[in-house]
């Protein structure tokens, strides 16, 4: 694999320059010494996967959080141990991930606050909300009724308003935290131009993005992190995205989908002429021990509802449906886990895990059953499976007593996974399990199904990750309109042919297979 | 990875989008609310004609003007604390403040203390308690709810200690005036209420103080990350309420021309009457406005009892059904009620 070690920039060139950096979070070392060295003028990206200590870094570069060791200058003023108003004082911006606002602003409150206009002693509300629809219009080309509300605003909406809260105060530093997450493809456009102004301006921007082809549209210059240090610092005109990413990751990117499972059992889920009355119909379809099966389709087309149906989440009205040669009838998530259906939810922040307990009491808490002795729960055993399900795994935390709220999206992931781990189902349901993960934890989750499926479990996954589908599993289930378009095997389809068939509902290409 | 995640892009949005935003449920629970407020009023001023005559608004302005500064009070720590009622702002001493500065003024004036500096001593008194509050709350860091139930075992010791558990008479040139009528034969409290409702509303709702008071209490961290010092706003909300409990004692020392036992009783309508509030506010939050609105229409309530011969205990029970009504819907449809 080859990886270009391109040399840091000297630090004479650096505007901001953070270096050294060592932060510790209980026992997890979020950074090691980590440096960003950022020139004045430049687009700077910033990307690692989640974990690596990105966040970590802007959050202490913003006064917001307090560095073991290191050293941060801006224009060779010393920022260490500085708050949050003397960063803002040195110019220097952010934009969060988390939404700074106040729910029940309105967008030119929201936009102004802590830096009022003022009539007098008063607040001049009516010239506030001209600047506000003003500056809107500039930098994003649309308009955002000053009076409206910001809990009514779309995410985008709100994404907007936080950059222009930062524009605002015209800084000599921008930095930017994954600020497209939540961005519609219009929107995105419009930040990018409107950083490329601000770049022709002089403006200094650091920009943090999961989306490599975004760091190489925009960025001068990339800083790659990699378990709280600084890997490289490389130009993305010399370096492609595909070695930024093994840069990130230190892995080869082809090895992302493991190997499939190559046999197939009996079969385990067996659904016919499948309907809920409303969102689809006539669904049949049979699922194998052994095999990976991909359900996808259109926001309407019936596929989410299917899965929740089969949890028992929602009803089913007509059809038959039976695990294991039994018959199948779920009227709750109870009923269905005790058919030995396991469900790992989309919303796992809600539905997944209880983030207030931790590791060990989640994952035993889908499996009481084995970890209790005549009613008494078992600690010795529980911890056991616990640290054991954290190696296998690879969760990055304390140990099995961690909170979950502590630990990051991707880690959190997979101890949902865990929790289901821990007993043997014969069918598990997941419903987008790799949605808001980083890369080595997708390879994780997916090392995971294959292994869970070379075990003789069947497994059913929702997705509308088309490079995962076909990926990972065996077939693809194509929703359209409520009915089955096409069931189509993985390994003669691209992403490209699967989208066709999601977005038109014919399948030529099904056709040929037969 | 690039190729992944570009194509990977225009697909997400494809299948996924993004959703329009939530439609204002609280604006349908609002106006029913409204509606019912003004049904019951109607009733009452229906079944009890005597209840909308001058004189008879004058009295329940100046009833209203004791709760309703309190209710002030608390409109400004909710305000800067946010509603959650566990974590958020709430100040549990306002009555027992009440309580104890009206026993200390009344108990001046008795050894003979000037107007002035009885006045002066028993605004400090308000404010003292105000700040025990608020270095409770930012500097230890106690919960508002514990911290504040504290302090209100606190004055309502001091109190008894104070007067023993008596009436304590008070009268002084100034509260003569207080007590009596004022312009448009108006009494003097009820223009007291308006007068302060005018200014508190401008502070709250019309400076950047009460814009950042709200942001504090609305998203902490989002009044962090704009350079707010969140504490020092925190702070300030519960020693203007202790100064405002002090302002409601000496108009409850007018009204009575006396400290008398039991301000305890006033915790409830008080609460009430803030959270009642929130229903006269678009963003179903404490106003200002909001909170004199429902003063009034708990003046009216109880007063119009009153005048159909119903026993207060009634009186007692809707208000105690009322907070649970109001305080369960904002949980629920509150724009901050949403994670």
């Amino acid at each position: 694999m080859s990886r270009p070690e391109t040399a840091l920039a000297p630090d004479e060139d650096a505007y901001l320059s953070l270096s050294g950096l060592t932060k510790r979070f209980g026992g997890v070392q979020a950074l090691a010494g980590a440096k960003l060295l950022v020139r004045k003028g430049e687009i700077h990206g910033l990307v690692g996967q989640n974990g690596a200590g990105k966040s970590t870094m802007i959050k202490i570069l913003a006064g917001l959080v307090q560095a073991d060791a290191g050293q941060i200058h801006i224009g060779g003023r010393d920022l260490a141990d500085a708050r949050p108003r003397d960063v803002e004082a040195a110019g220097i911006h952010f934009i969060h991930q988390e939404r700074m606002l106040v729910p029940d602003f309105t967008v030119a409150e929201a936009l102004f606050l802590g830096h009022e206009v003022r009539l007098g002693p008063f607040l001049a509300r009516r010239r506030m909300q001209a600047s506000a629809q003003a500056l809107m219009q500039r930098y994003f080309g649309r308009v955002l009724p000053g009076n409206r509300l910001i809990a009514e605003l779309s995410t985008g909406e709100q994404q907007i308003v936080q950059i222009v809260r930062a524009l605002l105060q015209e800084p000599q530093v921008l930095v930017l935290d994954e600020p497209t997450a939540a961005l519609v493809r219009a929107e995105i456009d419009h930040l990018f131009e409107a950083l490329n102004r601000l770049r022709a301006g002089g403006m200094t921007v650091v920009y943090i993005s999961h989306y490599l082809s975004e760091i190489e549209a925009l960025c001068d210059r990339v800083t790659v992190l990699r378990n709280g240090q600084t890997v490289a610092t490389v130009d993305p005109r010399h370096t492609s995205s595909r070695e930024i990413a093994s840069l990130m990751v230190a892995r080869d990117l082809n090895e992302m989908f493991p190997a499939r499972v190559a046999s197939k059992g009996r079969p385990v889920l067996s659904a016919r002429a499948l309907g809920d009355g409303r969102n689809f119909q006539d669904v049949t379809f049979t699922l194998h021990a052994g095999e990976v099966l991909g359900l996808t389709g259109l926001q309407g087309s019936g596929a989410k509802e299917l899965l929740r149906s089969l949890f028992g989440l929602d009803r089913i009205t007509s059809g038959e449906v039976s695990i294991e040669d039994r018959p199948f009838r779920a009227r709750s998530p109870r009923e269905a886990a005790a058919q030995g259906v396991a469900f790992v939810p989309e919303d796992r922040r809600h539905q997944g895990a209880i983030l207030e307990m931790s590791i060990a009491a989640n994952m035993t808490l889908a499996n009481l059953a084995r970890f209790s002795w005549r009613g008494l729960l078992r600690p010795r055993l529980e911890r056991e499976v616990a640290t054991r399900m954290i190696s296998e795994l690879a969760i990055k935390a304390e140990g099995p007593d961690a909170v979950v709220a502590s630990l990051s999206g991707g880690n959190q992931q997979k101890v949902v996974l865990a929790k289901w781990l821990t007993r043997a189902a014969p069918l598990y349901i997941l419903d987008e399990p790799t949605l808001g993960v980083d890369v080595a934890a997708k390879i994780e989750i997916y090392e995971l199904v294959q292994r869970l499926a070379r075990d003789g479990a069947a497994i059913l996954v929702l997705s509308n990750d088309l490079d995962e589908l076909v990926g990972i599993t065996h077939r693809i289930l194509v929703m359209y309109r409520g009915r089955t378009a096409s069931s189509i095997p993985a390994a003669t389809t691209s992403p490209a042919a699967l989208l066709d068939v999601i977005l038109t509902g014919q399948s030529e290409i099904a056709h040929v297979v037969h | 990875m690039s190729s992944i995640s570009s194509r990977l892009r225009p697909t997400a949005a494809a299948l996924g989008g993004l959703g329009p935003s939530q439609p204002v449920t609280g604006l349908v629970w609002r106006s029913g609310s409204l509606i019912a407020i003004i049904f019951i009023l109607a009733l009452l001023a229906w079944r009890a004609p005597l209840l909308l005559s001058p004189g008879n608004i004058g009295l329940v302005l100046a009833q209203a003007s004791i709760v309703g500064t309190l209710g002030f009070a608390l409109t400004l720590v909710v305000a800067a604390g946010g509603r959650d009622l566990v974590k958020g702002g709430i100040d549990l001493s306002l009555a027992a403040n009440l309580g104890l500065s009206a026993a200390l003024y009344a108990s001046l004036l008795t050894a003979g203390w000037g107007d002035l500096p009885a006045l002066g001593l028993t605004l400090l008194a308000g404010l003292g308690v105000g700040l025990l509050n608020a270095l409770a709350v930012t500097v230890i860091g106690i919960l508002p709810l514990l911290a504040t139930l504290a302090t209100m075992s606190v004055c309502a010791g001091a109190e008894l200690v104070l007067t023993e558990n008596l009436t304590v008479p008070a009268s002084s040139p100034f509260l003569d005036w207080l007590a009596g009528q004022g312009p448009l034969d108006f009494p003097v409290m009820a223009w007291a209420l308006l007068v302060l409702a005018a200014i508190l509303a401008l502070l709250l709702h019309g400076t950047p103080l009460g814009l950042r008071l709200y942001g504090v209490g609305g998203n902490p961290a989002a009044a962090r990350a704009a350079g707010l010092r969140v504490r020092f706003y925190l702070a300030l909300s519960y020693v203007l309420a202790g100064l405002l409990a002090a302002v409601a004692a000496v108009l409850a020392v007018a009204f009575t021309s006396a400290a008398t036992p039991g301000s305890d009783e006033m915790l409830l309508p008080l609460i009430v009457t803030t959270f009642l509030g929130t229903v006269f506010s678009s963003r179903l939050r404490p106003t200002i406005g909001g909170t004199l609105l429902s003063a009034l229409f708990v003046g009216f309530l109880v007063n119009g009892f009153q005048l159909l011969a119903i026993s207060s205990y009634w009186a007692n029970g809707i208000q105690g059904f009322l907070i649970l009504v109001v305080v369960a819907t904002t949980r629920k449809l509150g724009p901050g009620a949403r994670r």
